[in-house]
């Protein structure tokens, strides 16, 4: 059937049988939504090839003109522009758009997943509404964005979605721990985990005592700032000077706290160190 | 010497058909080829909130050129192959399905003379996504089997969302709008 109305069409085209052709004509949706019905009305008569192409979508039926041609929701799950051609002698084509739903899913960045607390502008992220089918919602929306720690709200902002995307930027909060960063669209809710850790340390202090063995230092439990405890593994280097030179240990903070036995048997002076934060010195007598 | 000459005339002529064989019929210069076809202009003076570096301009330039390329050749040869690594998530998805439906219905799309203005309107603060507007114009071919039955200069508007790989930017979104 395809093949005679191909026929048709050229024979149309070159104006031998053009009397045998019904002019065609046919009018598209102003505007269509995806995934639902929708339809197209057709004038003229006589059998015709119809074609829709649009994104996924590439149809080719034979219809009978003077009715209307239905697109099923299927056919119009991608929002984009579509064209549609009827062709009997020759081809006519007309273009429609075809726009996405009502938000159904809201895609959600956050960044980072691990930020020390306190920080200016550390936290960032950015929400995508999409409909059920997976179209960019590019209609304004409202997101709210909200940060929480155990059931309380640290931080909370409404945004307005401009070309299909809102975004946020703020500090981190001033406790160690699990927050729970969160973007909602009116009952759409994208929860995303985020971990507060302490920041530097902050008033790094030292003890010393000699020991048969040497020198044996510790530091007073490592707090940032905030009074947060600083994570085990952090690393602490302390550094002996004394009349036989310079040495530095480097020891990880265990339980709160870094512990290093060093070797000086003469008068030495002991520092400690944790990234860019220096802390007390003290002064040790020589080995009796 | 002029002997000498003589004799490395034919074999330099030689030397340099079948290297101009081997070029014709190697991937990379029809790569380019295809490449010439598709000019992509990009703003980046209004991406916000976070700065395109220049790097960054430069790979988009290129990753959405060879993307349009690739989507070409998709939808005119009917294989999904030059799809990978263009496109990831729904626009590869759609496309593939694009694909699959021509196969079906035995039509074909061709892409010609295109010129793309790549504005970037959104840029992540932390460089993980992009959004850029496309206003762009080809020659749009429909054929069904050998037989032309749509040839029209259009200009589409194109959002587009894309993000960065390993070593490229892809295209996750391609979504057609009346206008911007």
């Amino acid at each position: 059937m395809s093949r005679l109305l191909q026929l048709c069409a050229v024979l149309c085209a070159t104006g031998s049988f053009a009397g045998l052709c019904s002019a065609q004509d046919f009018h598209v949706p102003d505007s269509a939504v995806a995934g639902e019905e929708a339809s197209i009305s057709t004038t003229g008569s006589g059998k015709a090839i119809f074609y829709l192409l649009g994104p996924g979508v590439s149809r080719k039926t034979d219809i009978t003109l003077g009715g209307e041609v239905q697109l099923a929701p299927q056919d119009l799950r991608n929002a984009g522009d579509y064209l549609a051609i009827v062709c009997l002698g020759t081809c006519h084509s007309e273009s429609f758009y075809v726009s996405a739903s009502k938000p159904a899913d809201l895609t959600f960045l956050v960044h980072p997943s691990r930020v020390p607390v306190a920080l200016a502008d550390a936290v960032s992220g950015v929400a995508f509404p999409f409909d059920q089918y997976r179209n960019l919602v590019l209609a304004t929306e409202n997101v709210n964005f909200r940060l929480t720690a155990k059931d309380v709200p640290l931080w909370s902002r409404s945004v307005r979605t401009q070309n299909g995307v809102a975004w946020f930027r703020t500090g981190s909060g001033k406790s160690a721990g699990p927050v729970q960063v969160t973007a909602s669209l009116d009952d759409l809710k994208t929860p995303r985990a985020m971990q507060q850790v302490a920041s530097d340390p902050c008033n790094l202090r030292i003890t010393g005592q000699r020991t048969p063995k040497g020198i044996l230092v510790q530091t007073e439990p490592v707090h940032d700032c905030a009074g947060n405890v600083v994570p085990d593994g952090t690393m602490v280097t302390f550094t002996a000077t004394g009349s036989a030179g310079m040495g530095t240990v480097d020891a990880p903070i265990k339980q709160g706290v870094a512990r290093a036995q060093m070797e000086a048997p003469g008068p030495t002076t002991i520092s400690v160190a944790s990234g860019v934060v220096m802390g007390n010195e003290i002064r040790v007598g020589a080995q009796p | 010497m002029s002997r000498t000459v003589r004799a490395e005339l034919p074999i330099r002529f030689v030397v340099a058909a079948i290297a101009l064989c081997v070029l014709s019929f190697s991937p990379g210069l029809k790569l380019h080829a295809a490449d010439s076809g598709v000019q992509v202009q990009l703003n980046t003076k209004n991406a916000g909130p976070r700065a395109v570096e220049s790097l960054t301009e430069r790979g988009i330039l290129r990753d959405y050129r060879f993307a349009w390329t690739s989507m070409a050749q998709a939808l005119e040869s009917n294989t999904v192959d030059p799809l990978a690594g263009a496109f990831s998530g729904d626009a590869k998805q759609w496309l593939s399905q694009t694909v699959a439906g021509q196969q079906k219905s035995g039509l074909s799309r061709r892409y010609l003379d295109q010129n793309h203005q790549l504005e970037v309107v959104f840029y992540a603060p932390e460089g993980d996504v992009m959004e850029l507007h496309d206003t762009s114009q080809y020659q749009l071919q429909i054929r069904d089997g050998n037989t032309i039955i749509h040839d029209e200069h259009v200009v589409v508007h194109y959002v587009v969302l894309m993000t960065p790989g390993a070593d490229r930017w892809a295209i996750r979104q391609l979504q057609a709008v009346p206008q911007f």
